[in-house]
C-alpha cells in the first residue's frame, strides 16, 4: 500500500489509528506488527513470507551475537550470517536478473532471468535489520529479546517501503516503551499533510512535465530548453516525492510515539556537491559511513585506501538505487565530483561568490538526475546532448510549458529553500494558531481532489 | 502547542479522514456515473487466488475510488487548482477560453498504415464501392482556438495517408474547414454538432456524386440548452456554459430497428429519454449498438448504404436517411459477422468506413474490416 493513495488515507489510516490507540498499551507492538503485515502484504501479499523470514533469522541472530558476546570469532561470524542472508535476500531479488543478463553477454555463459517483482522496500529493511546485528554486536544498540516487538522493528509501516532507513537504536527505547501525547500527535498529522501535499501536489504535478520532455526526447522534438526544463523537473519531482515521504514517515512515526531522524535537510541550497550529499538521503549516507566507509577505515590509512573506500561507497550508493548500469554511473559520477572537490576545486569553490557556487552544484546534481533518471544509456545520451547544443534551442510547445508550469516551478523553489519555514516560525503565535487548522484542512482536501481524480501518481521507489 | 490546541487539531484530521471513510461506507454503491459515462466498480469478490496474485486488493483499491463520497465534486475542485495553477491541459483536454479541446496523442508508429490496410483489405474483398471518410476533429479544425504552443498530432498526416491508398476519400476536412467559424463541434464534447454533421452529409453526398442537401429541408428543434458533454467529465472543468443540442431530421416515413441484443427491436431516430440525463448525445439513434438499419419507405428505390460506424455517424445519419432507401449502421466493437457477407445478404450499394480521425487511431477492432 503507498500512503498517496485513497485506501490508505480514508481507510487503512483512520482504521489503524482507531484500533492502535483503543489497544491497552502492552498489546500495542501486536497491532503495530499486525497492521504493518497488513500495510505490507496488500500489494503482494505473498512477500509477507519474507518479512517474516525477515525477522526470525535477524532476530536469531542478534540472540546468537548476544549469547556468544564473550567469544568474539563465533560473535562476528554469527553477524557475518547475518550481514550475508540479507545480502543474499537483496541480491536475489533485487539484482539476480541484471546479474544474469551481463554474465549472459559473455559468450558460452547463459544465466536464466527470473523476472520476479521485486519486493516493495526490499532495499530498505534489509538495511535496517543488517544494521541491527552490527549495533548489537558493537554494543551501540541493546539485543532484542522478544519477537513481537523486533518484528514491529523490521515492519514498522511508516517507514517500511520508501524509507527514511530507520537504525534500531533510534527507536529502541520507543519500542519498550512510548508515551504518545496529543502534542505529538498533532505535530505528526501536521508533518504528515506537509509530506502528502509534496507528494501529491507538487512532485506529481511536476512529474508529469518530466514524462512529457521524455516522450519529446523519443518523438524527436527535444529542445535545449525543453531539455533542462524536463531535468529540472525530474529533479524536483525526485526531491518533492521523497522526502514527502520522508515526511510522511515521519509524521507517522509521531502519531504513533516514535521519532525518527531527518533524511532531508534542504539539499538545493548546498553550495557544493559533497555539501549536497550531506543533505540529501541522509538515513543512506548515514548508513554507508557507519557501516561502509569507517569500518573499511574511512580515511585513515593514506590516500591510496581512502580512494578505494570512496570509490565503494559510491558504487554502493549508486547500485543500491537500482539494479541497472545508469544508477552504477550515477555513483560513479558523484564520485568523480566528490574527488574533483576534494583535491581540486577546494581552492577555487571557496573564492567563488556564493551565487556561482550554488549554480555549479545544481548544474551538476540535476545533470545527475539525467543519468539516473533515463535506464537506455543511449537514450540519457542523446538526451544530455540536446541540452548541450545538441538540439535547437526553442520551440513553440516550450513556451506552452513554460506557461503550463510556471507557477508550479515558483511554488518549488521556493519549497526547496528555507523561505517557508522561516517565514513560519517568525509568524506570530496567534496567525500560526489560526492558519495551521486553514491549512492542513485546505492540503488534506485538496490532495483527495487529486487523488480521486486518479491522475497521474507514480510509486518512484520500486527499484529501490 | 498547548494541549487543548493540540487536541483541536488531532480531531480536526482524525474527523477528515475518519468522517470520509464513514461518509464512504454509509454511501450507497453507485452502478455507474452518469457524469462520467461509465459503470463503476463494485465491492470484489473475495478469493484466495485473487488475493495471492494481487488481483483482489487491485480491485479494492480501484473499487474505493470508483464509489469515493462526491467523486464529481473532487474531480471539479482539482480541476479549478490547476487552472489556478495556470494549467491549460486538463487530462488530455485543452481550455481554449469557452470550448474544450481533446488532444489527439500521436498514434504508435505504423499504426496509421495498419489501420488504412484494413480499410484496402475489405474493398479488396468485395465487390461493393467502400469508401473511407475520416472526419478531423476539433483539434485540427480549430486548432486556431488552442492554447499557442500546444501540442495534438496533425490529423493531416492521417489524412493524406488515407488519400494515398487511393481508395475513394471524403474529403470532411475541407467540408468543416470552409465552416470553422460556426458551431460545428461542441464546445463540452467531443462529437460534431448537428450542424457539423449537415456540413459532413454534404460532404459525403458530394463524394457519392448524389444531389446535395438544403438546410431549408430541415426544421431545426433546439432540444436541450445544457448538455455537458464527456470533455465537461475527462477535464473536471465543470464552469463553461453548457453546450445546446438541436434535432434537424424528420422521423415521418422513417422507420428505425435497432439490435441491441442481438433481436430486432423498433428503434428511433432520435430518443428523447437521453435528453433528461447526462448523456444527451446518446438520443442520436439511442447511442451506441452493435446494428441499426434507418428505413425509407418513400424511398424504396434508393440506394442501399451501410456506414461502418463510429457515434459520430449517429448525428449524421438521420440527416441521410431521407436520400436513401436504407442505411445500415454497424459497429466493428459489438458486431462480428463478416462486413462481406452482411452487405452481401443485404444487398448493399455502398460501403463508407466512416470514423472521427481520433477514433479510427485508437480502435482496436478494425481488423474485423478485413475478415
Amino acid at each position: 500500500m503507498i500512503f498517496s493513495s485513497l485506501t490508505f488515507l480514508f481507510a487503512y489510516l483512520p482504521v489503524t489509528l482507531a484500533v492502535y490507540f483503543l489497544t491497552p498499551l502492552r498489546w500495542r507492538n501486536w497491532v503495530l506488527l499486525a497492521v504493518s503485515l497488513f500495510f505490507y502484504g496488500w500489494g503482494e501479499p505473498v512477500y509477507i513470507l519474507i518479512m517474516f523470514l525477515s525477522i526470525l533469522i535477524d532476530y536469531t541472530h542478534g540472540m546468537l551475537v548476544e549469547k556468544y558476546r564473550s567469544d568474539d570469532r563465533k560473535a562476528r561470524w554469527f553477524v557475518a550470517q547475518s550481514v550475508i542472508f540479507n545480502l543474499l535476500l537483496l541480491g536475489f531479488f533485487k539484482y539476480w536478473d541484471f546479474l544474469a543478463a551481463n554474465l549472459s553477454l559473455i559468450p558460452g555463459v547463459r544465466v536464466p532471468q527470473l523476472g520476479i517483482p521485486l519486493p516493495i522496500g526490499i532495499s530498505f529493511f534489509t538495511f535496517q535489520t543488517m544494521s541491527y546485528t552490527i549495533d548489537v554486536y558493537r554494543q551501540d544498540a541493546p539485543v532484542q529479546r522478544n519477537m513481537v516487538k523486533f518484528g514491529t522493528f523490521v515492519t514498522m509501516f511508516p517507514q517500511l517501503i520508501a524509507g527514511p532507513i530507520v537504525q534500531y537504536k533510534t527507536v529502541a527505547a520507543a519500542l519498550e516503551h512510548r508515551v504518545n501525547t496529543t502534542e505529538d500527535f498533532a505535530r505528526g498529522a501536521g508533518r504528515f499533510t506537509v509530506g502528502l501535499a509534496k507528494k501529491v501536489l507538487l512532485a506529481n504535478s511536476i512529474g508529469a512535465l518530466w514524462e512529457e520532455c521524455l516522450a519529446a526526447q523519443a518523438a524527436g522534438t527535444l529542445t535545449a530548453v525543453s531539455g533542462w526544463l524536463g531535468l529540472l523537473a525530474f529533479g524536483f519531482q525526485i526531491y518533492f516525492d521523497f522526502s514527502g515521504y520522508s515526511d510522511m514517515a515521519i509524521g507517522l512515526g509521531y502519531m504513533f510515539g516514535f521519532r525518527f531522524d531527518e533524511n532531508f535537510r534542504y539539499p538545493y541550497l548546498a553550495s557544493s556537491v559533497s555539501e549536497f550529499w550531506r543533505r540529501w538521503h541522509m538515513s543512506l549516507t548515514g548508513w554507508f559511513r557507519d557501516y561502509l566507509y569507517i569500518p573499511l577505515g574511512g580515511n585513515r590509512h593514506g590516500t591510496a585506501k581512502t580512494l578505494r573506500n570512496l570509490f565503494l561507497v559510491w558504487f554502493c550508493t549508486g547500485f543500491w538505487h537500482g539494479a541497472s548500469w545508469n544508477f552504477v554511473l550515477w555513483g560513479m559520477y558523484f564520485f568523480l565530483w566528490f574527488l574533483l572537490e576534494r583535491y581540486l576545486l577546494r581552492g577555487v569553490l571557496d573564492r567563488m561568490p556564493a551565487m556561482v557556487k550554488h549554480l555549479y552544484t545544481l548544474v551538476v546534481v540535476f545533470v545527475g538526475w539525467g543519468i539516473f533518471a533515463m535506464e537506455d544509456l543511449g537514450v540519457c545520451g542523446r538526451y544530455l546532448a540536446a541540452c548541450f547544443g545538441g538540439a535547437p534551442v526553442w520551440s513553440a510547445a516550450d513556451g506552452f510549458r513554460l506557461r503550463s508550469y510556471a507557477v508550479t516551478f515558483l511554488v518549488l523553489i521556493l519549497a526547496s529553500t528555507t523561505l517557508g519555514r522561516d517565514a513560519w516560525e517568525k509568524a506570530p503565535e496567534k496567525a500560526r494558531r489560526v492558519l495551521m487548522p486553514v491549512l492542513m484542512f485546505l492540503g488534506l482536501v485538496v490532495c483527495t481532489a487529486y487523488l480521486v481524480d486518479g491522475s497521474y501518481n507514480p510509486f518512484l521507489y520500486f527499484r529501490f | 502547542m498547548t494541549k487543548r490546541y493540540s487536541r483541536f487539531l488531532t480531531v480536526c484530521f482524525c474527523l477528515f479522514l475518519g468522517g470520509l471513510l464513514i461518509w464512504h461506507i454509509a454511501l450507497p454503491d453507485r452502478d455507474r456515473s452518469e457524469v462520467e459515462n461509465r459503470t463503476l466498480a463494485q465491492v470484489p469478490q473475495f478469493s484466495w487466488e485473487a488475493l495471492v496474485d494481487g488481483s483482489y486488493t487491485a480491485a479494492v483499491e480501484e473499487y474505493f475510488a470508483d464509489q469515493f463520497p462526491l467523486r464529481d465534486g473532487w474531480t471539479g475542485l482539482k480541476a479549478r487548482v490547476e487552472q489556478l495553477a495556470g494549467k491549460e491541459l486538463f487530462n488530455g483536454v485543452y481550455l481554449c477560453g469557452d470550448t474544450l479541446i481533446s488532444k489527439v496523442e500521436a498514434p504508435a508508429e505504423g499504426q496509421v498504415e495498419k489501420d488504412l490496410s484494413y480499410v484496402l483489405r475489405l474493398s479488396e474483398k468485395t465487390e461493393v464501392p467502400v469508401y473511407l471518410g475520416l472526419i478531423p476533429t476539433a483539434a485540427e479544425i480549430w486548432k486556431d482556438k488552442l492554447p499557442v504552443g500546444a501540442e495534438s498530432w496533425d490529423q493531416t498526416q492521417l489524412l493524406e495517408a488515407a488519400e494515398a491508398t487511393g481508395l475513394p476519400t471524403v474529403d470532411f476536412a475541407a467540408a468543416l474547414e470552409a465552416h470553422a467559424d460556426e458551431a460545428i463541434f461542441y464546445r463540452t464534447d467531443h462529437h460534431w454538432t448537428t450542424l457539423g454533421a449537415f456540413y459532413g452529409a454534404n460532404a459525403l453526398l458530394e463524394r457519392l456524386e448524389q444531389p446535395l442537401l438544403e438546410m431549408e429541408d430541415f426544421t431545426p428543434e433546439v432540444v436541450s440548452r445544457d448538455f455537458n458533454g464527456t470533455l465537461y467529465s475527462t477535464s473536471g472543468i465543470h464552469w463553461l456554459t453548457p453546450d445546446t443540442m438541436e434535432f434537424w431530421g424528420r422521423e415521418d416515413g422513417l422507420s428505425v430497428t435497432s439490435w441491441r441484443t442481438g433481436e430486432a427491436q423498433p428503434g428511433v431516430l432520435y430518443d428523447r429519454s437521453y435528453l433528461e440525463k447526462k448523456d444527451k448525445y446518446s438520443a442520436f439513434l439511442g447511442g451506441n449498438q452493435p446494428l441499426c438499419v434507418i428505413r425509407n419507405e418513400a424511398r424504396p428505390e434508393g440506394e442501399k448504404l451501410l456506414l461502418v460506424r463510429d457515434s459520430y455517424s449517429d448525428a449524421l445519419a438521420p440527416l441521410l436517411a431521407g436520400r436513401f432507401s436504407e442505411i445500415h449502421l454497424v459497429d466493428l466493437r459489438y458486431y462480428r459477422l463478416p462486413l462481406t457477407q452482411y452487405a452481401a445478404e443485404n444487398g448493399i450499394d455502398r460501403i463508407v468506413v466512416l470514423y472521427s480521425a481520433q477514433n479510427f487511431l485508437t480502435d482496436q477492432n478494425l481488423v474485423l474490416l478485413a475478415q
